[in-house]
């Protein structure tokens, strides 16, 4: 018998003092945040690609410095040790800008007796991960609406810090601010579970001003699957209605269908605006699904390059 | 509670059926709820619709079902009983007097009885109790607890003899008298004990306040008397209804040792006595000691007899002189041959005067052989034994055909004849004929005796009467006269063959076998005043020899009246000179106790019948079709096949194992092998029998399992996981030694286990029999239970004769050097196989039979002073707990292994030396 349960909601059962909620959530996120490393270390080979000099920060090389060029590039400090002159080259950052939007709304709440993990946890899980692996590939990552663009080295946790923060206001399914550049990509991870004309609305909304990106829907496994039977009644987390099936085994075939057609309209919803999508469900591994989402992005920046 | 007999062990729990209606109304407004199940896509599936099954209400059949199950756990719980007897208790909470008669009458049913009077006392375990037996001193009553009675009831038992219960109404009268509030139960055996008078009056005076259960009396029958007649002996046996539904049966004789001699069936008809003949040889009828009615069960069914019914004592005079040179061809050798095997023979003293000592020993028959003068005051005695009808048996011989005496039939010629010898014309003479008058009238006449000298009778008319046995021309060979009430007998020829060859015939025998009946049985046995015989092997109520109890006196010789408190039924006075003293007089008739005005109980109250099974199984069936219901109702059935597939054989499994009870396997005659014979076929081990009993049974795998770790270790040999064996099925040829412990609380094995068990000792086998009860041996005097368990089953067994083990039986030296096979107890006697008695030549330090004893009789408890649990810890303390008993009882039980094991090998042993020095080593 297939059973289900809802994990505690983040912050939710502590004190609304933010403190104490912060507190709580870094109880939970050291543990996510040492499996995104782990996730993004075993694929951080997908996205590596600029090794040449160009516009950047970070010191690349020096060279010998050639007449005509411009005296100010010379680098006196390296040249005073030796008879020629050098120049400071710097390395190419191409620096694009991901926003992470991570869905934290109380449906995420949800885990099944099929599933490996809450999808919360697997939402954060592949967020965090992500977001390590594009800041160590040169990107800036920020969270929508949360942070700005960033590039650190303790990006998990700088995310993780500004997620128990800011999770209050963060209960949206889908975000509503556009990203502020056109050249900007956004990467959406939740569960999509809206009536589609609401979920047609928001995208608009979100690609109006031309970003491109990633929608990654995380299913249970229960959800994906409907393996439920007897006399039974289902209620929705954060919702306030009940939906009483006589026999539940006598929904499955239907239930899989309307959760089908939602999935296409999603995907036909991305692929309209040249957006990539990506379904996911918790009784995979998040290695598995971190490694997909990173070939994506592979192939997404080799189109856009 | 109501006119119904119907009890309940927890009447409180029926309070929970005042619950029924609250369990009404839930179950029919609450349908069984859905299951709430999380589902967060549920906004987008939420209208979709199946169509609506309504929820129907409970359906009132499972409705009725489910209360109807409710109503049977809580009727189980409240644990009813059937009682169809009421218990004969009052409410009261004064005294109960439980009057128990325990004559020899009770003890057919004794455990009847018992088990009745334990279920009545337990059910007064509130009140004080006075618990007297009709046997008992008739002292005034003194309530105890009911525990204490309890106790006391469990070491009653009835005796074997006719108390008089009259003695004990007077004080339980008094009893009643001093407490107004005591009730009164008599649990009478409803025989006439002879002085019912004081009956009527007692029932009278305690009117309501006391309740008879009055014991069947149909089944009860008695030996009232036997007597010899010339070719059977005639029993006589009594009942006290004639009319009961048992007419027949079977009586059986005995000798001293147990064995059977003959059985001889009566039939009462209608009537209240029946006779029995029992038809055996004369020689085997004198050894019979013991009458007993087949399945009597009662010490009234068994009629003992003592030397009045049994074989002559015989004393030999020879006045032969060549005795002591060639003793094989004297006289006194061929007369002890032949009449040994039916007479007793008493040595003559050696010495002066043999005859007057001869005579001091009371023989009833005394042989002369040619002693020709016998010396005044010894021929007086010898009168006068003679005269108290003795007989005297006396063969010529040179001495007497030279000088006569007034103890002969016959007036003797001088000198005698000499036929067919070398001065003689005549031929030896035959034997011709024998006088129909005389005791060997019907003996077929040899025709190879033949006779050479005789002594010759003077002619005189009384001659031919006193004539016994004649020769073919008329002379007299053997010739008697009466004298007295005794008989003064002549052979006329020697008791050697010197005259004639009539010594080797087999007609010898036969004549003096006639002579023997003829003695008067314990004639000049004159009572000397005072002389008493002390008890010897005393009857129990159940008719079963024992011990004397310690209250056993000992009676004067004359004794003839039946037994008493002072003098329980059984044998006294030495082996050779036993009084029988029976429960009966002779000639006893048994009537039944009239009770005129109390209202009688039976004694066998109806076993209340537990109705907790048959509820819990209804009950249990109830849930099975409710939850298949259940299961229909869900759909269940129609749209998962194998769901279906497996509740229907759940179903039928449950309902299967409620309805069968276990029955046992057949065995049949070819199974194949075992695991266990296998394993038991390839490495000896130890085993033992298990008896059902938990402890008994772990106590001796426990014991079996140390000791075959002991082995291991000490001795070479190295046996297996030592098995428990079921004495019906199991195969037991593998095994070598059996250890059987044996449980009284537990049904006696069966015939056919009994039977393997035989043919297990005749195969070699050797059967450690453990009563483990030298304690209780120790304290009480007479047998336990275990004891007589362990004879009921050894009489269906074909054992050799046992003896307590000899300080030089090779047991003792197997393995270690031991003076007793001690156990957890240390002073119980341990039997074997008795072995031909040592003879003061052979002095071997061990000696053994041919064989190994196959059987072993041990009261020590053995397996508990092995046994060790799992820390290596003893199980049992020991008893006394001397420093090094456990380690003495385990060499005993090294030692018997050894023993089955190498059998007289160590006794073998001692002619080492021996040997050796013959090879010249």
């Amino acid at each position: 018998m297939v059973t289900a349960s809802l994990i505690p909601p983040l912050g939710r059962r502590v004190a609304p003092a933010s403190a104490t909620a912060a507190q709580a959530l870094a109880h939970i996120l050291p543990r996510l945040a040492l499996q995104a490393r782990q996730v993004s270390a075993q694929v951080s080979f997908g996205i590596h690609g600029r090794r040449r000099p160009g516009p950047g920060e970070t010191f690349w090389q020096f060279r010998p410095f050639m007449s005509g060029e411009p005296v100010d590039r010379i680098d006196w400090r390296r040249s005073a040790r030796d008879d020629k002159l050098y120049v400071r080259e710097r390395e190419w950052e191409a620096a694009s800008t991901y926003w992470l939007w991570i869905d934290l709304s109380e449906s995420m709440n949800y885990v099944s007796s099929l599933a490996l993990q809450a999808k919360r946890e697997r939402a954060i899980v592949l967020g965090l991960a992500l977001a390590d692996l594009l800041v160590r590939s040169g990107e800036r990552v920020g969270l929508l609406g949360v942070t700005r663009p960033v590039v650190s080295r303790a990006i998990i946790s700088r995310m993780a810090d500004a997620m128990a923060i800011s999770h209050e206001r963060h209960g949206e399914d889908l975000p509503e601010a556009a990203p502020p550049g056109p050249r900007d990509r956004l990467i959406l991870i939740g569960d999509f579970i809206m009536p589609l004309p609401d979920l047609e609305a928001r995208f608009r909304a979100l690609t109006s001003r031309g970003a491109g990106g990633l929608a990654v829907q995380i299913r249970d496994p229960a959800e994906a699957a409907f393996p439920f039977g007897g006399e039974t009644e289902f209620f929705a987390p954060g919702t306030a209605g009940r939906w009483r099936v006589g026999e539940a085994a006598d929904m499955r075939s239907a239930y899989r269908e309307r959760m089908a057609a939602h999935e296409d309209a999603l995907r036909r919803l991305c692929l309209q605006r040249g957006w990539r999508f990506f379904a996911h469900t918790t009784d995979r591994p998040a290695s598995e699904g971190m490694l997909s989402i990173a070939m994506m992005l592979t192939a997404g920046q080799g189109n856009a390059a | 509670m109501t006119g119904l007999p119907l009890v309940f062990a927890a009447p409180l729990v029926l309070l929970a059926l005042a619950g029924l209606p609250v369990l009404y109304y839930l179950l029919r407004v609450t349908p069984p709820p859905p299951r709430q199940v999380p589902l967060p896509t549920m906004p987008l599936v939420q209208d979709l619709t199946t169509p609506e099954r309504q929820a129907s209400r409970t359906p009132w059949w499972l409705l009725v079902l489910r209360l109807a199950l409710v109503t049977l756990a809580i009727l189980a719980l409240a644990g009813p009983r059937w009682a169809p007897d009421p218990s004969p208790l009052g409410a009261g909470r004064g005294p109960l007097v439980l009057l128990i008669d325990n004559g020899w009458a009770a003890a057919a049913d004794w455990s009847d009885r018992r088990t009745r009077a334990l279920s009545l006392l337990e059910a007064a375990s509130e009140r004080p109790v006075v618990l007297r037996a009709s046997a008992d001193e008739a002292q005034p009553l003194i309530a105890t607890s009911a525990g204490t009675a309890i106790e006391r009831l469990r070491s009653l038992a009835p005796v074997a003899y006719t108390p008089i219960r009259a003695r004990q109404f007077d004080v339980v009268s008094a009893f009643m008298a001093a407490t107004p509030e005591a009730e009164a139960l008599w649990l009478s055996d409803a025989l006439a004990d002879g002085k019912d008078e004081a009956v009527a009056p007692f029932l009278a005076a305690l009117g309501a306040r006391l309740k008879v259960i009055r014991a069947e009396t149909s089944a009860t029958t008695v030996i009232a008397g036997a007597t010899n007649e010339r070719d059977a002996t005639v029993v006589t046996l009594a009942r006290a209804e004639p009319d009961s539904d048992r007419p027949a049966g079977i009586v059986r004789a005995l000798d001293a040792r147990g064995r059977a001699l003959g059985e001889a069936t009566f039939d009462f008809g209608g009537g209240a006595t029946a006779q029995a003949r029992i038809t055996v040889p004369l020689e085997v009828r004198n050894d019979m000691s013991r009458l007993e009615i087949v399945d009597g069960r009662n010490a009234g069914a068994v009629h003992l007899l003592d030397a009045g019914a049994q074989r002559r004592k015989v004393a030999i005079v020879s006045g032969e002189t060549a005795d002591t040179a060639q003793p094989l061809v004297s006289g006194a050798y061929f007369v002890t041959r032949a009449m040994a095997p039916f007479a007793t023979l008493v040595e003559t003293p050696r010495g002066t005067d043999p005859l007057a000592r001869t005579i001091d020993d009371r023989p009833e028959v005394i042989v002369l052989i040619d002693v020709a003068t016998i010396a005044g005051s010894a021929l007086e005695r010898l009168e006068t034994f003679v005269d108290e009808g003795g007989v005297l048996i006396r063969f010529a011989g040179s001495g007497l055909a030279n000088a006569s005496d007034a103890l002969l039939p016959v007036r003797l010629r001088r000198g005698g004849r000499v036929l067919g010898g070398a001065l003689s014309w005549e031929k030896p003479q035959r034997l011709a004929s024998f006088a129909e008058a005389g005791p060997f009238a019907g003996l077929a006449v040899p025709d190879d005796v033949a006779i050479e000298r005789q002594v010759l009778a003077e002619p005189d008319p009384a001659l031919t009467e006193r004539t016994w046995a004649a020769l073919s021309d008329g002379t007299p060979l053997v010739t008697a006269s009466r004298r007295g009430k005794g008989l003064v007998v002549l052979f006329h020829v020697t008791a050697d063959t010197g005259w004639s060859n009539l010594p080797l015939s087999g007609i010898f025998v036969d004549m003096l076998r006639r002579i023997m009946p003829l003695a008067v049985p314990g004639a000049n046995r004159p009572e000397r005043q005072g002389e008493v015989a002390a008890p010897r092997l005393i009857l129990d109520g159940f008719g079963q020899f024992g011990a004397p109890p310690p209250t056993a006196r000992a009676v004067a010789r004359s004794m003839s009246g039946p037994a008493s408190a002072d003098h329980p039924a059984g044998f006294y006075g030495p082996v050779e000179a036993a009084v029988a003293v029976n429960v009966l007089p002779p000639d006893a008739k048994l009537a039944p106790l009239a009770f005129e005005t109390t209202a009688l109980l039976p004694l066998k109250a109806r076993a209340p019948l537990d109705l907790r099974p048959p509820l819990m199984v209804a009950a249990v069936l109830l849930f099975l079709i409710d939850a298949i219901a259940v299961a229909a109702l869900a759909g269940l059935f129609f749209r998962q096949p194998m769901a279906r597939a497996a509740g229907l054989v759940i179903a039928a499994v449950a309902l299967s194992s409620v309805l069968s009870s276990p029955a046992p396997a057949q065995d049949s005659a070819r199974k194949p092998p075992s695991r266990q014979d296998i394993e038991a076929s390839l490495q000896p081990r130890l085993a033992y029998i298990r008896t059902g009993n938990a402890t008994v049974d772990e106590t001796s795998q426990l014991g079996l399992a140390a000791l075959t770790r002991t082995l291991a270790a000490r001795t070479s040999m190295d046996p297996g996981e030592p098995v428990g064996l079921d004495a019906e099925r199991d195969e037991l040829v593998f095994y070598s030694l059996i250890y059987w412990p044996i449980t009284p609380d537990r049904p006696a094995p069966g015939e056919a286990a009994m039977r393997r068990i035989d043919q297990f000792m005749k195969n070699g086998g050797t059967v450690i029999f453990d009563t483990r009860d030298a304690s209780a041996l120790a304290t009480s005097s007479g047998t336990t239970m275990e004891n007589r368990r362990l004879r009921q089953m050894l009489a269906t067994l074909d054992i050799p004769q046992i003896e307590p083990i000899p300080r030089d039986h090779v047991l003792t030296k197997t393995f270690y050097l031991l003076d007793r096979l001690i156990g957890r107890y240390a002073q119980g006697e341990t039997w074997v196989e008795s072995m031909p008695r040592a003879t003061d030549s052979d002095k071997r330090p061990a000696r053994a039979g041919d064989r190994v004893s196959p059987v072993i009789i041990t009261s020590n408890d053995l397996a508990a002073a092995w046994a060790v649990d799992r820390a290596g810890q003893p199980r049992f303390p020991l008893v006394p707990g001397e420093p090094r008993q456990r380690e003495m009882a385990m060499r005993a039980g090294i030692n018997l292994v050894m023993y089955a094991m190498t059998g007289n090998y160590k006794a073998d042993q001692v002619h080492i030396p021996a040997l050796l020095e013959r090879l010249g080593q």
